[in-house]
């Protein structure tokens, strides 16, 4: 859920943006990180860790655990809770490995 | 890309040292890899009671628009959304972008990269739902976003209370504060009352069992005193206290000692807050975990060192400024903090290790 009147610091959210999770459609704004973003919106497991495969989510939400890699935008490992949601992103869950040689990056 | 000053991390420490310096006339860059100056203070309601003579009690929020306010006159040059990832063989900074890797070659290299919150184990911690404090604060004061509807907090230091208090004021259900000693925590009675008042039950003594839940937090079975009690909740605010990110430390080939009050490992250094890397200053959190206070003094006395070593700061004028400074210090650090200050400091000529590695 958006706070969308903060008692401290009052009516924050005036740029709403579209972004899709999943191939679904949701509403944010655009001062909100992705991990906010997903978070207001009820989805916390943002994907699955490698070796147990159990479910991880944002943690420290300041770039330091790791834990909300996304997929962002056809871009893997991206820490969800250091970079600002735009118009049209579109997240999708971190599950496996990310191919890391491919010809997309000339290797 | 060349500068006098090179300032990693812009929050408290890094804003008010870089005052010291660019308000002197010296050229500084300040690199952080947020998209905002501040750092943590951004996201602070809370009202900051002790602070340096220079500033008068105002909440975080409002500290990090001054301290970022009166630098605007001055020459600094600001590398927001940047992140230092190295050392180049010449002694310069790699800093990213992002996309591309650059130099940056600066004379005096000053490290305020502050602290990172430590963790509290317990089965399935890992689920999402379970964040630290700050994160909390971070999703309720700066993106706007509740980040659940009933919540329990692991800890009771002063923080932790802050936090407790401003998600209630948004109108998530605090369940209860879980202390795994027999008292409070946090100092600052007043914010003991202030929570107390809006009926959270604290549980001493206790501590989290176990998290469950499928694919996200859903119960915590509190371990009392006499028994368990299970609590459903969607959210689990962990308070584990904070650690000091070395990272760049260690990049920089600094020595480090261990002080157990100031967050473990931290660089030795001189009271000029000068590292065994003898262009490599530090301040703030990195420098040993303190309170509000202490991250402004502590920036500002490393900012003067550093003009005095850049001769934009005359001998006398810097011997004033750096003792009026060590005195506020003194006054305004909790006392444990203070004196491991002075412990580790006067470890500095005689580290126990050098040349070490530790991660």
């Amino acid at each position: 859920m958006h706070i969308e009147d903060h008692p401290v610091l009052g009516k924050q959210l005036q740029a709403p943006v579209k972004f899709y999770f999943n191939g679904q459609e949701y509403k944010a704004y655009k001062q909100q990180t992705v991990a906010a973003a997903l978070i207001a919106n009820g989805i916390k497991k943002f994907g699955l860790s490698r070796k147990l495969v159990q479910s991880r989510g944002l943690f420290c939400s300041r770039g330091r655990c790791c834990s909300c890699y996304m997929t962002v935008n056809g871009e893997d490992h991206v820490r969800t809770c250091m970079t600002r949601i735009d118009e049209g992103m579109i997240v999708s869950p971190n599950l496996e490995d990310p191919v890391i040689r491919s010809d997309r990056d000339g290797d | 890309m060349e500068t006098e000053v090179l300032i990693i991390g812009g929050g408290p420490a890094g804003l008010t040292a870089a005052f010291e310096m660019a308000s002197r006339g010296l050229e500084v860059t300040i690199i952080d890899e947020s998209f905002s100056l501040g750092g943590q203070l951004c996201q602070q309601t809370q009202l900051i009671r002790a602070l340096p003579s220079a500033y008068q009690p105002m909440a975080g929020f409002k500290l990090a628009n001054k301290l970022t306010e009166q630098l605007k006159d001055f020459s600094v040059r600001y590398l927001l959304g940047h992140r230092v990832i190295g050392l180049y063989a010449d002694g310069s900074i790699g800093v990213t972008d992002e996309k591309d890797v650059f130099p940056v070659k600066a004379k005096k290299i000053l490290v305020a990269t502050g602290a990172a919150e430590n963790a509290i184990s317990f089965p399935k911690w890992t689920l999402p739902g379970v964040i630290t404090i700050g994160a909390a604060q971070t999703l309720v004061n700066r993106d706007f976003v509740m980040p659940g509807k009933e919540a329990l907090i692991v800890g009771s230091s002063d923080f932790a209370l802050d936090v407790a208090y401003q998600l209630m004021e948004v109108g998530v259900n605090i369940k209860g504060i879980i202390e795994k000693s027999a008292v409070v925590n946090a100092r600052d009675k007043e914010k003991v009352n202030q929570v107390e008042k809006k009926g959270i039950p604290f549980y001493f003594n206790s501590y989290v069992k176990e998290a469950k839940g499928n694919g996200e937090v859903e119960a915590i079975d509190i371990q009392l005193q006499n028994g368990i009690l299970t609590e459903t909740v969607d959210l689990v605010c962990i308070d584990g206290s904070r650690s000091p990110i070395l990272d760049s430390f260690y990049q920089l080939g600094c020595s480090f000692g261990y002080q157990e009050v100031l967050g473990g490992w931290i660089p030795q250094y001189n009271k000029h807050f000068q590292t065994d890397q003898k262009n490599v200053f530090l301040a703030g959190n990195a420098a040993g975990i303190s309170n509000h206070a202490a991250l402004l003094l502590t920036g500002m006395i490393s900012g003067i060192s550093i003009c005095e070593e850049l001769k934009v700061l005359n001998r006398d004028a810097f011997k004033e400024l750096t003792l009026s400074y060590w005195r506020e210090l003194e006054n305004l650090e909790n006392k444990d903090a203070w004196q491991a200050r002075i412990r580790h400091i006067e470890k500095f000529s005689a580290p126990l290790l050098k040349d070490q590695f530790i991660s």
